[in-house]
């Protein structure tokens, strides 16, 4: 008895897993629109779209963006709190064959080489489904412009300490 | 009367600087001010100035309190304090100008340089006060108690700083100014310049009036008659004269106090009219400086 | 021309055509020029970073402005006393408010050359960042009255001590408490003491501005809160001010 319970309910499980995991599907794409080499301070779109490729209603579906810097010795997550207002998405259910779009705008804040991901889970399922990396990489700018600052940094002393010594000279 | 002070008495950081201090001066009158270091002759000047308050007697300038009116009373008078300071970064020119403009008076470039050259000081052209001398600043500073004439001038130490030639051009333009009928409040240590200018004096000692009045009846009153140091060829005849008193010999030197009611050309007239053959005539620093040094002793010194 | 646009003008003078006016300029921007070049070795910066920078300079803008005001502050009576030109303004037939004013003018034209002065700075390390513009706004506005209030607070220090030494080791010691926020973190200033200073401080006051402005880009608009406690810092050293300059004519200023 105790054999076929656990036989039920591993059957459920799996049957649930399977569902799950081969009706979500996720697609992103960068913005047509999208700068061909971003820099600091520059923004960035993509778009996603969530699509229920099951036969079933999935309920209670929960998108997100994940940012992580993946250049050689740099590896680290993101924290978007700058990057972006947006960073999940939710419905509560998708129907057979329903799509939940959604755009993701990035600010971008700090120089480097980055992959952006949305993944999804649904209420109903412990299934991740994610979508295909999105690479893209951002240039320096400059911010504190050196061919600024030195001038100002050496010429204004300079000025005052040339109208100190005429001062000097002429008392 | 231009300044009127009576009992005056005045506390400073609650120790009394001024007990009882008097004095008084009209116009055409140069009164000197005189007094050890110490003694509160540049605090009655400052409390004739309007600086401080007195915490007794009073303190008329003008007929006025010079603390109450002291807009009025300062638009009227001409002022040296004894450690004046300037704008080192000015021109003298400027200076005066910038002074001009606050007692509400325009001066011309040409009419600043003249005031400046009123006082001897002819800086070089765009020579700043900070390489003025000292006695260039002294100057600066009387030229601005003179910017806009006034008829009243109070001077702490004026001829500080300057050399004998300076300080005789000094005395040349008050006499000038006290003959024109300006009155002058004069601090001042240097009896030569008592006995040259002032018409009446006032000794302050620990913060009180010890004398005041007219130099020669000081002079008479305390006993301390005019002593000059007469060098003789030969002994003097036996008959004195009456108003000459010999004090002292030394070989043919002749110390001797005269009577400062009689003219010292007369006197030396009765003398060699009396057979006394004289050589040399020196003036022994007046009776003035042993009236000063009596009524001084045992006062404060710095 | 008024007595007291005058004594603003000479006051002006003291500062641009002096030796020691220069002298203090020159100081003033060395400090921020040593800052700005720290910053041109790093272009690591992000944008966010950059907004630090600015912030930091702008902090540092007021606390160097405030010193140089409260040099001129204690200078303009303590130092003309000690100098011996500040009885010959006394005896001249202008108000004593009208000598006041326009030695307060001369410090506020203090802070307009510091000001001046910073913009370039400001330029230099913040143009290609966030907020830049608000940002000299807001020191502008909440800037001045902390800064004019310590000139002012200079002033009162010099007309109420016998030695300039004095009132400046008693103003740069207020002037670092002030001046603290700066370089307490945030933990330090969470405590209830921290708290209970950090709102009457005007120093904290405006660096509280500049990080809501210039970091977290809200509107200057929102800081009416902060500007009033600067203003509150003002007023009471201006009315610190007056009353010392009126005690200076009572009490002895020969030496």
């Amino acid at each position: 008895m105790r054999l076929m319970q656990f036989t039920l309910a591993l059957t459920l499980t799996l049957a649930a897993a399977a569902a799950s995991a081969g009706d979500l599907s996720v697609d992103l794409a960068p913005d047509p629109k999208n700068p061909a080499s971003p820099q600091m301070g520059d923004n960035l779109s993509f778009h996603s779209v969530i699509r229920n490729t099951g036969a079933t209603a999935v309920d209670g579906i929960i998108g997100w963006l994940s940012l992580v810097q993946i250049d050689p010795g740099q590896e680290q997550p993101v924290d978007l709190e700058d990057w972006s207002a947006h960073k999940a998405v939710t419905a509560t259910a998708l129907t057979s064959g329903e799509t939940l779009e959604a755009e993701w705008p990035l600010r971008l804040i700090q120089a480097g080489t980055y992959r952006i991901v949305v993944s999804v889970v649904s209420r109903q399922s412990g299934e991740l489904a994610a979508s295909p990396f999105a690479d893209f990489t951002v240039r320096e700018k400059p911010v504190v412009e050196s061919e600024r600052v030195l001038p100002v940094a050496i010429g204004l002393p300079l000025l005052i300490a040339a109208a100190l010594l005429w001062r000097r000279r002429a008392g | 009367m231009l300044i009127e002070i009576d009992k005056l008495r005045l506390r400073l950081g609650g120790a009394v600087i001024l007990h009882d201090v008097r004095l008084s001066l009209g116009e055409g009158e140069i009164y000197g001010l005189l007094g050890p270091n110490g003694a509160g002759k540049s605090t009655t000047i400052a409390a004739a100035l309007g600086l401080l308050a007195p915490d007794a007697g009073t303190v008329r300038v003008f007929g006025r309190d010079p603390r109450q009116e002291a807009r009025t009373v300062h638009a009227r008078l001409g002022a040296l304090p004894e450690h004046g300071g300037f704008y080192d970064w000015m021109t003298g020119e400027r200076y005066l100008g910038f002074f001009a403009a606050l007692y509400g008076r325009r001066f011309s470039p040409s009419e600043l340089r003249d005031r400046l050259a009123r006082v001897d000081l002819v800086p070089r052209v765009g020579q700043t006060i900070g390489s003025y001398s000292r006695g260039m600043r002294q100057r600066l500073g009387l030229a601005r108690a003179l910017l806009v004439d006034p008829p009243l001038l109070i001077l702490d130490e004026p001829t500080s700083g300057l050399d004998p030639r300076g300080r005789r051009d000094v005395h040349d333009i008050l006499l000038g100014l006290a003959e024109r009928g300006v009155g002058i409040l004069l601090s001042t240590h240097l009896l030569d310049d008592v006995d040259r200018l002032c018409h009446r004096i006032g000794i302050i000692v620990e913060g009180r009036t010890v004398a005041e009045g007219n130099v020669a009846d000081l002079l008479w009153v305390e006993g301390h008659d005019r002593r000059y140091r007469l060098r003789l060829a030969g002994e003097p005849p036996p008959a004195e004269v009456g108003h000459v008193a010999i004090v002292d010999r030394d070989g043919d030197w002749w110390t001797v106090d005269i009577d400062p009611a009689w003219p010292a050309d007369a006197t030396w007239r009765d003398l060699i009219a009396g057979g006394w053959r004289i050589a040399e005539i020196h003036r022994e620093g007046g009776g003035l400086e042993n009236l000063y040094l009596a009524l001084t002793a045992g006062g404060t010194a710095a | 021309m008024s007595p007291i646009l005058l004594i603003a003008g000479k006051e002006t003078g003291e500062l641009l055509l002096d030796l020691r006016g220069l002298a203090w300029l020159l100081a003033m921007t060395a400090v921020l020029s040593g800052f700005a070049l720290l910053l041109v070795g790093d272009t690591e910066l992000s944008l966010l970073d950059n907004a630090q920078v600015v912030y930091d300079m702008v902090g540092i803008v007021t606390a160097v402005g405030a010193l140089l005001a409260l040099v001129v502050g204690l200078d303009t009576i303590a130092g003309e006393r000690e100098r011996g030109s500040l009885v010959p303004l006394l005896l001249t037939p202008v108000a004593r408010d009208g000598i006041l004013l326009g030695k307060l003018g001369g410090v506020a034209v203090a802070w307009v050359v510091m000001y001046g002065l910073a913009v370039p700075y400001l330029w230099a390390v913040g143009s290609t960042g966030q907020n830049l513009a608000a940002g000299l706004l807001t020191l502008a506005l909440l800037g001045t009255p902390v800064v004019l209030g310590f000139g002012f607070f200079g002033m009162g220090l010099g007309a109420r001590l016998p030695m300039a030494r004095t009132g400046l080791l008693i103003g740069l010691i207020a002037l670092l408490l002030a001046a603290s926020p700066l370089v307490l973190g945030p933990s330090l200033r969470q405590s209830a003491i921290g708290r209970a200073f950090d709102a009457v401080n005007p120093f904290s006051a405006a660096v509280n501005a500049y990080d809501a402005v210039i970091i977290d880009s809200q509107a200057i608009t929102a800081q009416a809160a902060n500007l009033v406690v600067t203003l509150v810092w003002l007023a009471l050293a201006l009315w610190f001010a007056r009353a010392g300059v009126r005690r200076v004519a009572r009490t002895s200023p020969c030496g």
